[in-house]
């Protein structure tokens, strides 16, 4: 049944598939289900003729009852009007069950091509979107995408009636069918006036209801303060004042879609009252029968409703092709990380060369230019300097993660370029800033990168960086840590993500410390935590603690993407350059002597 | 206080002057009373819909007379004429009826969202600080937008289609029977029959809906938690395994898809309606056979016929926006009667404070006390003026306890004492109005700065808001706004850090000057001339206040007068830093990387 509300907040959205190639590529996903799709078509074409039937049927027993009717005559029409209600539910059923397995599989099948799509990008891609929208391109957009289809079949079998009976009214009294016609643009405009102005309408609507939802936000998470200071009135007024024009806007969209309806009601009394009059006539003059008459009134009713489909049938098949865009554009997106081989990679040893490195995340804004940095095996190596220095980039393409533009990268001697990535990442154990855990148990998140690891490795891995926070956690190794880890506080997630580094074995490790603060009992055993898992393993650390700057067998002072200064802590300190400054800038509240310093202000 | 002397006499802390009074029996009574708010409406609803229905089934019984009319002698066009004006007449009805009842309805639909959100924010801002200090703010905001829009979805198309579709019927059958009372025999048996298939339709379908809703639910879920840890997930090489996992979420959804597709391809009140329009020609045929009907009788049953079709398709959307509607109005009206456990004590101890703080032998647990407690057997004095720091994990209990001060939960075992009065003996007004807490999260409104700190302690002058601000180290970074302290905040201004949040409402307790103070300080500064100035605010807002202070900050720590160590909802060590340096090995070890 296509409603006239349909697709009216459809947006415009950036083309760069032309329709043509979107329908072409549309009409691919269904060609696997081409006998079934064949199947659907002729149940819509035997649809469409049982439907210009049923009025024929009534108007030739009206005919009959120009003089008594014999039963036999009863009979059959009785019989044939069931018989039209029948096929048509049959007709209908085979349709629309058939459409639910095409839609269904095609869906299935879309979805799977964008997940590997998904799968395959490199970490670039990801920081472009935000997950929201690459989730909603999988799972929604899949989905309006099959609206196309079942779009375009509901449009062309309502056409198909239309059609049918203009044809039927045509062969019967072509006089009368022209007048008739002349109700159909009546429909028309009426829908697409209305449409115009629902459109505005909605606009409105969906703007004013942001707002409030805005306001709303802010009055109920201030009502807490608002009631410690008793200041109850003034946030009451602030929501009246919005709570109102909300009521006003939105009353103003429903008021116009009230019209909507009742509009077309008035045309089709218009159309009614014609056929009434001029059918009426030619009757009167002999020229029609009572039965005409009876299909041209009756034909009336059936062109309502496709006819005001028709004029939502294109922005929502729009809607259609912007959402199968998204999906294509998803599919089609190139990865930036390319492999020029597979080479195998079996044990590593953990050295590091970067020579002569480009890189760059936008063409034009350069982040590493000819950087060269050697890292011995089983080196602990941490990275300081400002935000924007760089750091961060060195850890984005050691776990490639990203492409670097010039320079090559290589890894105990071998080229990056050429390792098999499936078997060289898993080798490079990394622990950012909040770690990410998957819901489940602590124990399923330390066995994620080896399922098959047994309970009593698991534990080890847990015991062995540090049991006490295991007996914190309520139900230890089995504890939920909820969607996101969310039940752990930052400090544990990092705990479990250093358990599930250990578990892994890597050989080189990559932590990029976190800047927010950690509860001091669990800070204390991150770092022996640390302590542990650095521990004969090459280490790369983007440090954010005095204490770990401090145990670093290096450090490298990064300014502007290229290293600026380097040594140990005492000897950077003693020279009094960039890192001194940093110190003073960064690390320096966290030395014993701030701590006892700030008793002297207190006093 | 305000007391409102309403029919359910709550106790409330907000009201507003003649508020109109619903009726909360219920959800549906409640519904129904803010329908009846404006009776004039719904009766012009009911009367549209009855109208328009009654001249759309004349229109048919028009037609109808007009194919008699036709077959008598003598007649003219003019007769045709009138005819077919009378026929637009009454066919217009059904629209001009039909703006009326789309207008009723969508002013009770509005009217009742606009009501149920004032209502509903009237009713939390009578609620106690200890009800909004226990809710989640996510929850309520869903009450007061999903809920309250599902609401007038309910109403408009909801019931307004329900209330449609039943005189859709009704009139139609009222109009068959007058034609002729035979001719009921077969639109009666298909409305009895339809309403057995639509019942059992509705039985089939929902259970699948609900499962496919679900369904997509879980891929959904399930493919965001992979794409937000997708760096775990190629770190470790586990993009087969996450696929197979995707893969077996959407083959069920896709399964249960065609489920449902089946299911409502089935659907058999069409096919019911195609039936029953067969019989009831042959049944119209019989009675003229037998000289009962004319031609034009004939015409306008099957006309009437017709109009049955309407309710046979819109039925079942509509009941489905009902129910969900009803269950909207349940979660809105749970809010609205919750009641505030605590009592507020208005007789009770009513002294200015002087800040003395005793703990004894607390314990603590949620609910109705048989729940593992989270905190066990607490014992700790502070004298007026200290400054209590509080150490342990996060979820210890670290900030429980400090909620038992200001009354948000009462102990469930044991005493908390302030001057040496139970915290339950005091006027709950006189105790909070002395204490003030500092969240972690610190809230501010989309008003200026300047506004913002002087919230709550009216009649405050330009003057003493920057000395606050001064005071709080926050004066130098406000002045270098543009607008300095006239700068919005939020939404439509400034975001701002949370170290100056923080300062901001370090500003706000300057002014309020509390005897005792709550201050959840679990932030970091990332610099440090930031933890200088944060560090000088602290002290200065310290002085003088007895203080409970949940920290990380080692220096915080290691100066306060008095230290808990608190795991696992227990205190096991308190004293000042250099004892429990030595009695604690805990203690020694968050230091030990400072030597």
């Amino acid at each position: 049944m296509g409603f006239v509300m349909d697709g009216l907040d459809a947006e415009e959205y950036d083309r760069s598939y032309s329709d043509r190639a979107l329908i072409r590529r549309i009409t691919n996903y269904f060609k696997p289900h081409r006998g079934r799709m064949l199947l659907i078509l002729l149940m819509v074409v035997l649809q469409s003729a049982v439907q210009t039937l049923l009025p024929l049927a009534i108007a030739n027993g009206i005919n009959t009852l120009a003089a008594i009717p014999t039963l036999t005559q009863i009979g059959l029409l009785t019989g044939a009007v069931v018989l039209i209600g029948v096929l048509g539910w049959v007709f209908n059923y085979v349709r629309q069950y058939q459409s639910a397995v095409a839609v269904g599989d095609v869906v299935l099948a879309l979805r799977e091509d964008a997940f590997d799509a998904v799968m395959q990008r490199d970490m670039s891609f990801y920081d472009k979107y935000q997950s929201g929208k690459i989730v909603s391109r999988v799972t929604s957009d899949t989905q309006d995408f099959s609206n196309v289809v079942t779009l375009t079949i509901n449009l062309a079998s309502e056409l198909l009636v239309v059609v049918a009976v203009l044809v039927v009214l045509f062969a019967i009294n072509p006089t009368l069918a022209l007048i008739t016609m002349l109700v159909l643009p009546g429909f028309a405009i009426a829908a697409l006036v209305f449409r115009k102005a629902a459109r505005w309408a909605t606009r409105r609507a969906q703007r004013m209801t942001a707002q409030l939802n805005a306001t709303v936000r802010e009055a109920i998470s201030g009502i807490g303060v608002a009631k410690s200071f008793r200041q109850e009135s003034a946030i009451y007024d602030d929501f009246m004042d919005v709570n109102k024009l909300t009521f006003r806007v939105k009353l103003q969209q429903g008021l116009v879609f009230g019209t909507i309806f009742p509009a077309l009601d008035i045309v089709a009394a218009i159309g009614a009252g014609v056929v009434v009059y001029f059918g009426g006539l030619q009757v009167l003059g002999g020229a029609a029968t009572a039965g005409t008459w009876y299909l041209f009134l009756r034909s009336l009713q059936m062109f309502y409703l496709p006819i005001t489909s028709i004029a939502s049938f294109w922005s929502q098949f729009q809607q259609g092709l912007a959402a199968s865009e998204r999906v294509f554009a998803l599919i089609d997106a190139e990865s930036n990380v390319i492999q020029t081989a597979n080479e195998p990679v079996d044990h590593l040893h953990g050295a590091i060369s970067f020579r002569r490195v480009d890189f760059a995340y936008t063409p034009d804004v350069p982040v590493l230019r000819d950087f060269s940095l050697e890292i011995p095996a089983g080196q602990k190596l941490a990275v300081v300097g400002h935000t924007g220095a760089g750091k961060s980039s060195l850890i984005k393409l050691i776990t490639r993660f990203y492409e670097f533009q010039g320079g090559t990268i290589l890894i105990d001697g071998r080229d990056l370029r050429r390792l098999d990535l499936s078997q060289y990442r898993p080798q490079i154990g990394l622990v950012p800033q909040s770690p990410f855990l998957f819901s489940g148990t602590v124990a399923d998140n330390i066995r994620y990168g080896r399922p098959t690891a047994s309970d009593a490795e698991v534990e080890a891995a847990a015991r062995t960086i540090g049991g006490a926070w295991l007996d914190d956690l309520p139900e230890g190794l089995q504890t939920d840590v909820g969607e996101r880890g969310a039940r752990l506080s930052l400090g544990q997630r990092q705990l479990v993500a250093l358990a599930r580094v250990l578990l892994q074995n890597p050989c080189v490790f990559i932590l990029d410390e976190a800047t927010a603060s950690i509860d001091p009992f669990t800070e204390a055993q991150i770092q022996d935590g640390l302590d542990v898992v650095m521990q004969g393993r090459t280490s790369i650390v983007i440090a954010h603690r005095l204490s770990t700057v401090r145990n670093a067998d290096r450090i490298i002072v990064m300014q502007a993407g290229t290293i600026i200064e380097e040594g140990t802590h005492d000897t950077l300190l003693l020279q009094g350059g960039h890192y001194a400054e940093l110190y003073t800038t960064y690390f320096r509240h966290q030395s014993i002597e701030y701590i006892e310093q700030v008793g002297a202000w207190s006093s | 206080m305000q007391q409102t002397l309403n029919q359910t006499s709550r106790r409330r802390e907000f009201t507003v002057a003649d508020e109109y009074q619903y009726d909360r029996r219920s959800p549906v009574r409640w519904i129904i009373s803010h329908i009846m708010r404006y009776p004039l409406l719904p009766v012009i609803a009911i009367a549209s819909n009855i109208l328009s229905n009654a001249s759309i089934a004349y229109g048919a019984v028009l037609i109808g007379q007009g194919f008699d009319l036709i077959n008598q002698p003598g007649i003219t066009s003019a007769d045709l004429r009138s005819l077919a004006l009378q026929v637009f007449i009454f066919f217009a009805g059904l629209g001009v009826f039909g703006v009326s009842g789309a207008f009723a309805y969508e002013f009770i639909a509005q009217l009742v969202e606009r009501n149920t959100r004032e209502e509903l924010f009237i009713s939390l801002l009578g609620k106690s600080q200890t009800f909004h200090n226990r809710q989640r703010v996510g929850d309520i905001m869903a009450r007061a937008t999903n809920d309250v829009q599902q609401l007038n979805i309910m109403i408009n198309p909801g019931i307004g289609l329900i209330a449609d579709a039943l005189f859709s019927i009704i009139v139609p059958i009222i109009a068959i029977g007058l034609l002729n009372v035979q001719l009921l025999l077969v639109p009666i048996l298909f409305l009895i029959v339809f309403f057995f298939a639509l019942r059992s339709y509705a039985i089939q379908l929902g259970p699948i809906s609900g499962q496919l809703r679900e369904q997509f639910g879980v891929m959904n879920a399930g493919l965001a938690e992979a794409i937000s840890g997708i760096e775990v997930v190629k770190a470790y090489g586990q993009e087969p395994s996450e696929q197979d996992r995707f893969l077996a979420n959407a083959r069920r959804y896709r399964d249960l898809f065609v489920v449902q597709g089946r299911v409502q391809a089935r659907y058999l009140p069409v096919l019911l309606f195609g039936v029953a329009l067969g019989l009831g020609f042959g049944h119209a045929l019989l009675l003229f056979r037998a000289g009962v009907l004319t031609q034009g009788d004939v015409v306008a049953f099957m006309g009437l016929m017709f109009l049955l079709l309407f309710p046979t398709f819109i039925s079942l959307f509509a009941f489905v926006l009902v129910q969900l509607g009803a269950a909207s109005a349940e979660r809105i009206l749970s809010i609205i009667n919750t009641e505030t456990e605590l009592d507020e004590n208005a007789a009770g101890v009513s002294q200015p404070m002087r800040g003395e703080l005793v703990f004894e032998n607390v314990t603590f647990s949620y609910g109705d006390g048989s729940a593992a407690p989270v905190l066990r057997n607490i014992s700790f004095r502070a004298n007026a003026g200290e400054t209590v720091a509080i150490v342990g994990q996060t979820g210890s209990g670290k900030s429980t306890l400090t909620r038992l001060v200001n009354r948000t939960y009462d102990a469930t075992a044991g005493r908390v004492l302030i001057d040496g009065v139970d915290v339950r003996d005091w006027s709950l007004q006189a105790l909070r109005s002395q204490i003030s807490t500092i969240e972690q999260d610190i809230f501010l409104f989309s008003r200026t700065i300047g506004e913002n700190i002087a919230f709550g302690v009216p009649d405050t002058t330009q003057a003493q808001i920057e000395q606050a601000a001064r005071d709080a180290q926050a004066d130098a970074f406000i002045r270098s706004f543009p607008d300095g302290y006239a700068t919005m905040v939020g939404e439509r201004g400034v975001t701002l850090s949370g170290g100056q949040r923080q300062r901001l409402a370090i500003a706000r307790a300057f002014l309020t000057d509390p005897r005792i103070l709550i201050l959840d300080d679990s932030t970091s500064a990332i610099d440090s001339a930031t933890e200088d100035e944060i560090q000088q605010a602290m002290q200065r807002i310290l002085r003088g206040r007895t203080t409970l202070l949940i920290t990380h900050r080692l220096s915080q720590i290691r100066w306060a007068d008095r230290i808990l160590v608190i795991q696992r909802g227990e205190l096991v060590a308190q004293g000042t830093h250099d004892e429990l340096m030595t009695s604690s090995a805990d203690y020694r070890r968050i230091f030990a990387r400072y030597e």
